[in-house]
């Protein structure tokens, strides 16, 4: 510390209020310093932090806010005054705590009350309050600072009164009040003895009253006369007093003693009595009198008085008297050495000040308001305790984020405590399963049974999360750490419950649960078999409980089994032919389709077993229902099944070990594939199909326009041209097929309501009766001849764009596909269906048609968002390609392809259309439309995804072989909007080095290097798992997603909020 | 005690020395004036040092204060004063109140210097008058003083010193929970004076 900064104080002395209780050196070093430099943040921050403090305050001793808030003020502002407002600030703390019994004793209350007397013209009437509610009527510093303010009003037997009252209660600390008392007597009597001698006459004035008359202060000097210029003399002192009564340092209140010559000896006895009293019964509501009011002129007559004005010419050189002393006059004073400007413009702003007009007093202002508080039964509907509670106005939007910010703070906390725990689960869970991982082996040990040592063996190596399940029964339990680790392929899923059961017909005696990993080869190898042998079993197992396949070993059960088996195997032979077709067809990287190579090839396999999909011929469609919905539960636990395949794996081996010939098991790769495609079909319900399907593909096709419905169902059916199929897979009539089995869970939906009568007609600007309610159309977001998509509020409502609505898709056959979906994903999804779906949708379902109303949906897509490329910010760009990568990864979590993703089926998440909003609002993308979603575990393997609308545009044509998995279909679709975000127009690739990659430059891009490694990973993504690879890039980009991004984004938000708003949709 | 002295430059010493006395009692008589030890009444105006300074009229009090100069006037032409304190403290309860230290930096080597030792009267002057302004600007940031108060003065010596009459040892009297302000310091090239005021903190910092 420099030696000129350290005495900074020195120079402001006359600037600094002196304390009671004294100043800190350091507080005021840094508030003198501070008010030179302007940088007054510090001190504002401080005071607001204080302010939201008295607001948020939730401990049960607001005063020590108060407290607080007032020392902190009396030591960042030592100039006092306005910048400071203590004053304010006291006003306010009396009145929060007015009323507070509870602190009526406490010391720190009663100073608040003292301090805050201070600043009252007249303190007086305060103690005089403060003693008829006795607050801090049991302490000392009441009694004397009341005495000091009557002594130095000359009421020295008041005085006596108030101490005498004081000791009589008793007050604390008592020896204190002694010991003012005694000083307090002591210079009465002595300025009595002197007033006596000196003026016999005079009054009770200070022995320092010099005798000469002085000037009054503040009084005019101007020399007036025209010939002899004199300055008026107006003399104060004990001699003046009686002429100049406004210069009186006594008020005139008549309650206090009259200057009387000679001071009266106090009598105890006779006075202490009835003056009390007279003060407790001083009722507070009443307001005292303004009295003692300074400046104030007495009327009088108007035209005496008045001074000759006009006699002073301004022109008049006034030679005036010279001062007969020298003001003193530092040698080494130096400009530096001037004492610092204290006025801070910011704060000292006088005009803007409102001056109260009445009431100047603050205690009279507080006595009014407790009198109004009390008065008016007025209901006050805003927060008007929080707006008003400090010294400062707070806003609604400043209290809004105060309460954000504790919420938020406490989500953060339990956020991480949450975390703490799963963690600590996780690790619970590992170690108990490693546990019995280690056991299940020690088991194992001796057990003949070798093929299960040798999954075990195998699964060891594989270096996967060994997870042991003790019984069959906790393969539909949620594992949620493991559901994401690997991918399964539905038709695995869909054979569980017979493998398991035929596990058990193998080894019965065992019934030993299989802990199990998921290898994908070997899955695959064995789907064949397991699902010829899932069908077989299904159809014979009616009775059986689906999720207890453990306990179905029961011999009966067995026997049922077995006699299916048998009547399967019956039935077997007559069919063997679409076996072999079905792996024809699902030889999908056979170029050409009718190459009758792999025909021949595929004819070798006549005799295999596999391929008892013709048991579907058994149920009736009737029951196929009730087994479909018996299904979906086990469908949703699926995923997190890894452990399936091994035992499928451990029985089919044993299986083609009966059955099988060599030369089957060596032509298994091939057709597994066919195996998934029939257990699809199995579950549509459609039973002939092997046969026709054989027929079809011999004849070429010729059957197909006449069977559409049952061909479809094989979707599979990959060689048909692209038309054909296209209207297959999407016709209506295959969809009701699909959806007939599942439509009685759809109609047990709340949201799904059976509509008698035709669909309403719907346009643009007219109202549409959906259900109960009744919509008004307001825009069209696309039409063809089966969908349209509107966009609809409440009739009656006032269509603004800001305001949420109803997305409406209308399709023109009464097929609730979407709706579907919607429910699909609701139940795959759990927890991750959130805002990206629509989570209330409602269905209309009519003899013609059927529409859904997707509630709180907001009237902008994507393609708004594309129209203007000064939307396109990079905050923007970045989340939109976020979510869209986030809401497609949760779409084929869930098995589905979307199938055709555009800029226009993604409606606007609440993140860009309510980014202001107070809630959490992560999605910025919506899908309600599933026109063209295929959902895969329905009808698993479609092997060409030419069928959807993305394969057919042109990058789809290029990039889609005809070998594609379908998932690869939205990579394609998200490559494309992503490229529409970036360049404007239609994504265009070409091949280099087998190498997908797009036609334009990159380079110049921002973040070129992330968009050329999200292009190049999605357009080359053959073969691999879409879920791990979408998450990948999502959590890329989450990653540069930093603190500020979200203030970042708010911000450009709000910049194209306004022209936003302002989009012409037509 | 002017035995070995050239005439000039002892003599400057001299004065330098009277100077530092007078303004230690200057400095005594100011704070108790500042702080109300005694009633205001009892001091009379006088011009020193271009500054109108107070001093005390109670005879009893100028006799004490003439005692205690007087002995600092030896000890300081040893140079063995190390600090003079003005403790101020409660009559009733006898807590000290406030503390003003004057450390005294005493250079040894004068005595043997033969060459006088160049330094203005008056800047010498000037720095004891920013020094009793500084005391005079105290009450900025002092606390009140609510209870009669007393005074001690306290003096640090070299420890080899004998103990004069009148004159009897004692704590440092140091307060317990306090802030320290240092005021400027001033220099006549033979003791250099460094002031430090300390008081007792308010509770809520």
């Amino acid at each position: 510390m420099s030696q000129e900064d350290s005495h900074e104080w020195e120079l402001s002395k006359e600037n600094v209020q002196p304390l009671r209780q004294g100043r800190v050196m350091s507080r005021l070093q840094e508030a003198l310093s501070q008010q030179d430099s302007s940088s007054h943040t510090t001190v504002q921050l401080k005071k607001k932090e204080f302010e939201a403090e008295i607001r948020f305050y939730c401990g049960d001793d607001p005063l020590d806010v108060w407290e607080r808030y007032i020392k902190w003020t009396e030591q960042a502002f030592p100039g006092g005054g306005k910048d400071g407002n203590l004053a304010a600030v006291l006003e306010r703390a009396v009145q929060a705590l007015h009323g507070q019994q509870r602190y009526y004793k406490d010391p720190r209350y009663l100073n608040l009350w003292l301090k805050f007397g201070d600043c009252c013209n007249e303190p007086l009437d305060l103690y005089g309050y403060l003693h008829s509610q006795e607050i801090g009527t049991t302490l000392a510093p009441l009694y004397i600072t009341w005495a000091e303010a009557l002594e130095a009003r000359g009421s020295f037997r008041k005085a006596d009164l108030i101490f005498q009252e004081g000791l009589q209660r008793k007050a604390e600390p008592l020896d204190k009040l002694q010991a003012h008392h005694k000083q307090f007597q002591a210079r009465v009597s002595r300025q009595t003895l002197l007033a006596l001698e000196e003026s016999p006459d005079g009054d009770n004035m200070g022995l320092l009253e010099i005798a000469e008359p002085q000037r009054s202060s503040l009084a005019d000097l101007k020399g007036r006369g025209k010939k002899k210029v004199r300055a008026p003399i107006n003399r104060a002192g004990d001699v003046v007093k009686v002429i100049n009564p406004n210069r009186s340092c006594q008020p005139q209140a008549s309650l206090q003693l009259p200057n009387t010559p000679g001071f009266a000896v106090f009598d105890e006895n006779s006075v202490s009595g009835p003056e009390i009293p007279t003060l407790t019964a001083q009722s507070w509501p009443a307001p005292p009198v303004p009295r003692a009011k300074e400046n104030e002129l007495s009327a009088g007559p108007w035209n005496s008085g008045r001074r000759p004005r006009s006699s002073v010419s301004s022109g008049l050189e006034v030679p005036h008297p010279l001062p007969s002393f020298t003001p003193y006059v530092d040698e080494s004073a130096q400009p530096q050495m001037m004492t610092p400007c204290k006025i801070e413009p910011s704060i000292n702003c006088v005009l803007s000040t409102r001056k109260p007009e009445e009431r100047e007093d603050p205690l009279q202002r507080v006595q009014h308001q407790q009198q109004d508080a009390q008065a008016k039964k007025e209901m006050v509907m805003y927060c008007k305790e929080k707006v008003y509670a400090g010294v400062d106005e707070f806003s609604f939007e400043e209290i809004r984020a105060e309460m954000y910010r504790k919420k938020a703070r406490k989500k953060d906390e339990d956020e991480i405590q949450a975390i703490e725990r799963k963690k600590e689960e996780i690790q619970r869970k590992i170690e108990e399963l490693e546990k019995k991982l280690k056991k299940k082996e020690d088991d194992k040990q001796p057990q003949p049974h070798e093929q299960a040592a040798e999954v075990m063996g195998a699964s060891t190596p594989l270096g996967m999360q060994g997870f042991t399940f003790p019984s069959a029964k906790e393969y539909g339990e949620k594992q949620p750490q493991s559901q994401s680790e690997f991918q399964i392929y539905e038709d695995t899923q869909l054979h569980k419950p017979s493998c398991s059961e035929d596990v058990g017909l193998l080894r019965p005696p065992a019934a030993v649960p299989f802990f199990s990993i998921f290898d994908e080869s070997s899955a695959l190898t064995n789907q064949n078999i397991s699902c010829s042998a899932d069908h077989r079993q299904k159809s014979a197992r009616q009775p059986l409980s689906v999720h207890d396949p453990v306990d179905s070993l029961s011999a009966k059960e067995s026997r049922a089994a077995t006699a299916a088996c048998d009547e399967v195997n019956g039935i077997e032979r007559l069919s063997e032919d679409a076996i072999v077709t079905g792996s024809y067809k699902n030889k999908t990287l056979c170029a050409n389709p009718e190459d009758t190579c792999d025909f021949n090839r595929a004819a070798h396999l006549a005799s295999t077993p596999f391929h008892r999909v013709v048991a579907q011929r058994v149920p009736a469609p009737a029951f196929s229902q009730s087994e479909l919905k018996e299904d979906s539960p086990e469908s949703k636990s699926a995923p997190l099944n890894q452990e399936t395949p091994e035992c499928e794996g451990a029985y089919t081996e044993a299986l083609s070990v009966k059955k099988l010939s060599p030369i089957m098991e060596a032509s298994l790769e091939d057709t597994h594939s066919s195996g998934a495609s029939v257990s699809g079909g199995s579950l549509s319900s459609v039973t002939q199909t092997s046969d026709i399907k054989y027929l079809q593909i011999s004849e070429k096709l010729e059957l197909a326009q006449s069977l559409p419905a049952e061909v479809v169902t094989d979707s599979g059916g990959g060689n048909f041209t692209d038309d054909d199929v296209a209207q297959f897979l999407w016709s209506p009539e295959q969809r009701k097929k699909l959806l007939g089995s599942v439509l009685s869970s759809l109609a047990a939906s709340p949201d799904f309501h059976l509509e008698a009568g035709a669909l309403p007609h719907m346009v643009v600007e007219k109202d549409v009766e959906l259900g109960n309610e009744t919509y008004c159309i307001k825009m069209e977001y696309w039409n063809n001849e089966e969908y349209k998509m509107f966009f609809a509020i409440p009739t009656g409502c006032s269509f603004q764009w800001d305001v949420k609505g109803f997305a409406i898709k209308v399709y023109s056959q009464p097929v609730p596909w979407d709706f579907y979906i919607t429910l699909e994903l609701q139940k795959r999804l759990n927890s991750d269906f959130d805002q990206s779906f629509s989570e209330n949708c409602n269905c209309y379902l009519y003899q013609d048609g059927c529409a859904i109303v997707h509630k709180d949906t907001n009237c902008f897509t994507l393609m708004d968002i594309l129209r203007d490329r000064k939307f396109i910010t990079k905050e923007i760009l970045f989340l939109v390609v976020h979510d869209l990568l986030h809401v497609v990864e949760k779409l084929h979590k869930a098995e589905i392809v979307h199938g055709d993703l555009r800029p226009d089926v993604f409606f606007l998440g609440d993140r860009i259309c309510d980014a202001f909003s107070n809630e959490e609002v992560p999605n910025a993308l919506k899908v309600v439309d599933f026109t063209h979603s295929l959902d895969l575990r329905v009808l698993p393997r479609v092997s060409l995804p030419s069928n959807f609308p993305t394969a057919q545009t042109p990058h789809g044509q290029q990039l889609l072989a005809e070998s594609s998995f379908p998932y690869q279909v939205d990579l394609v679709g998200i490559a494309d909007i992503v490229h529409l975000m970036l360049f404007g127009d239609h994504i265009q690739v070409y091949q280099e080095n087998s190498i997908w990659k797009i036609s334009q430059n990159l380079s110049k891009t921002p973040d070129s290097d992330f968009w050329s490694k999200l292009f190049e990973r999605i357009l080359n993504a053959d073969g691999k798992s879409t879920v791990p690879l979408l998450r990948e890039l999502r959590e890329e980009i989450s990653e540069m997603f930093d603190s500020s991004f979200k203030e970042r984004l708010l911000l450009t938000l709000a910049a194209v909020g306004e022209t936003f708003l302002l989009v012409d949709f037509q | 005690m002017a035995a070995g002295w050239g005439v000039g430059g002892g003599g400057l010493v001299h004065i330098l020395f009277s100077l530092r006395l007078n303004r230690a009692a200057y400095g005594i008589n100011s704070i108790l004036y500042q702080r109300g030890i005694y009633p205001p009444e009892t001091f009379t105006r006088v011009q020193k040092y271009g500054l109108t300074l107070l001093v005390t009229t109670d005879a009893e009090l100028a006799n004490y204060l003439n005692n205690v100069t007087e002995q600092m006037k030896e000890w300081l032409y040893k140079c063995t004063v190390q600090r003079l304190v003005v403790v101020i403290s409660s009559i009733e309860s006898s807590e000290v109140l406030e503390r003003w230290q004057f450390d005294i930096e005493c250079d040894k080597t004068a005595k043997d210097d033969n060459g006088p030792r160049e330094k203005s009267q008056k800047a010498i002057q000037d720095e004891i008058r920013s020094v009793i302004r500084q005391i005079t600007a105290t009450v900025t940031f002092l606390p009140l003083l609510e209870s009669a108060c007393a005074f001690d003065l306290l003096i640090y010596t070299d420890k080899d010193l004998a103990v004069p009459e009148k004159w009897e040892e004692s704590g440092p009297q140091f307060i317990a929970n306090s802030e320290e302000v240092r005021l400027r310091s001033f220099t006549t090239t033979i003791h250099k004076v460094n002031t430090t005021v300390a008081y007792k903190k308010d509770s809520v910092p």
